[in-house]
């Protein structure tokens, strides 16, 4: 088995698929401890996490303050106390609002046929290269890159290395503090160059827009304006690519068969077990932290608990999630609407942007593969998958399937 | 520019609580103790504010109508 990402890994106990991990029991906050020692104060029921996300009186800006304990062992591109991510109350609302409304449901609707088309031809390309394939080469990964690069007009631009960068960028262990710090600054250039190309010839694509909304609004740095730049690359690249792959993990098991052709056969259902995976599939092995950090800005009340200012609070989304006071415990009825929306892409200011375009790509390429190869299987045990890891994300790194 | 009141509503089941709306909009808009939008009055005076709330939702949960006709006037382009 060979991890691109992960030169040094070596090869121990297979690891299990995300579907099968096991989520801690939600509860009141409890105490724990961040891989650098670091306490921290772990959220774990969907009211506490959702609380949390919304409430003021937690930040992600003061995580990077002088005054914060070391967070992670290797800082990686969410380390940048620049990005949007790490801003806060109005200075986040000034970057947030050049960017939401390129994002909400409807803007991204407007893309539905174009999305569409390009699943249709990536599952065309799939099926004509023959049984057996590999359907993360083929389909999950490049879906991604293909949608992000044409809202970006990036087409013509070396993928590979994009891939490269945006690996690095959201690395826990799989490279080095200072490759990370390489890569990093190369893709940074490339994001500021691209800023400044697209000022000076601005066009109909994401950044074009991004800047202009910046340069209207004002307030907007330039270096922020980078970051957003490439973390649309990022995000683009990296985890609608893991959701799919797992998805197909979990969907591929010869028990839910039946529910794959029934994603086959009606696109609402294809919608509504996207979101049903979303919500109990998670992104990754939570290894780096237990969940999305935030530093308490003041004393604040959370499930009982007086989380004091300064400490450290994790907000576990895969547990809570699961919790048993939202969501039917047991087996997951993949066609059951949600009800409460999940914390997968967050809740608060913070909510994932790519949200709605996430969920687009997955029902649709969920949707096509399933059409037109209803009979489709994995072709090993699921003990062999070889995965990406040493990322904030944990997805196949290969996934063979036969039909 | 009307005068004429708008009504504010919030799909609850949509919210995700960002708040983006109510740090827009607080005259009109508050988080309730579930973490959700919730308007503060039946109806408000028209306003740039708000009209940004409801186009800046993230979930596009609230929309603001005219009070007496029941015009969708935002999220609306």
């Amino acid at each position: 088995m060979t991890t691109a990402a992960h030169p040094e890994a070596p090869d121990a106990q297979p690891l299990v698929p995300l579907h099968c991990l096991l989520r801690a029991e939600p509860g009141p906050p409890r105490q724990a401890a961040l891989p650098t020692g670091t306490p921290v104060w772990v959220l774990t029921r969907h009211a506490d996490v959702r609380q949390a996300l919304a409430h003021p009186g937690f930040g992600r800006a003061s995580l990077y303050a002088p005054d914060a304990p070391p967070l992670t062992l290797t800082p990686n591109i969410l380390d940048d106390p620049a990005s949007m991510l790490n801003s806060d109350g109005p200075d986040h609302q000034a970057i947030r609002r050049t960017v939401q409304r390129a994002f909400t449901p409807r803007a991204i609707e407007r893309w539905r046929p174009w999305v569409d088309g390009v699943v249709r031809e990536l599952v065309d390309d799939l099926v004509a290269s023959g049984s057996p394939a590999d359907v993360v080469g083929g389909l999950t990964k490049p879906l991604p890159v293909r949608v992000i690069s044409r809202l970006m007009e990036l087409d013509g631009l070396d993928i590979d290395r994009l891939g490269h960068w945006s690996d690095h960028a959201l690395s826990t262990t799989a490279y080095t503090a200072e490759e990370i710090r390489t890569a990093i600054g190369e893709f940074s250039e490339f994001g500021y160059r691209l800023v400044l190309e697209r000022r000076k010839n601005p066009g109909e694509d994401l950044v074009s827009s991004l800047v202009q909304a910046a340069d209207q609004t004002g307030g907007v740095s330039e270096a922020q304006l980078t970051s957003l730049t490439i973390g649309l690359v990022i995000a683009g690249h990296e985890t609608t690519m893991t959701s799919f792959g797992n998805a197909l993990v979990y969907l591929l098991d010869p028990q839910h068969a039946d529910a794959w052709r029934r994603i086959g056969e009606d696109l609402s259902a294809a919608s509504a077990a996207t979101e049903q995976i979303l919500r109990t599939v998670p992104l990754g092995d939570r290894t780096s932290a237990p969940g999305q950090l935030r530093r308490a800005v003041t004393d604040v009340e959370i499930g009982g608990v007086t989380i004091p200012e300064g400490a450290i609070i994790a907000c576990d989304s895969a547990s809570a999630n699961l919790d048993p006071e939202v969501y039917p415990p047991g087996p997951v009825d993949l066609f059951a609407p949600l009800g409460t929306p999940s914390l997968t892409f967050g809740a608060g200011p913070h909510h994932c942007l790519g949200a709605w375009l996430a969920r687009m790509e997955l029902e649709l390429g969920l949707h096509h593969l399933a059409r037109v190869l209803p009979g489709l299987r994995l072709t090993a045990p699921v003990e062999e998958i070889a995965w990406r890891t040493g990322l904030l994300t944990r997805s196949p790194l290969r996934l063979e399937v036969s039909w | 520019m009307s005068a004429d009141r708008v009504a504010v509503t919030v799909d609850q089941s949509r919210c995700i609580g960002s708040a983006l709306c109510t740090r827009t909009a607080p005259d009109a808009l508050a988080l309730a103790p579930n973490g959700r939008a919730t308007p503060l009055h039946p109806t408000a005076a028209p306003s740039e504010e708000l009209t940004e709330a409801a186009e800046m939702c993230p979930v596009e949960a609230i929309a603001v109508r005219h009070a007496a006709t029941g015009e969708l006037l935002a999220p609306v382009w």
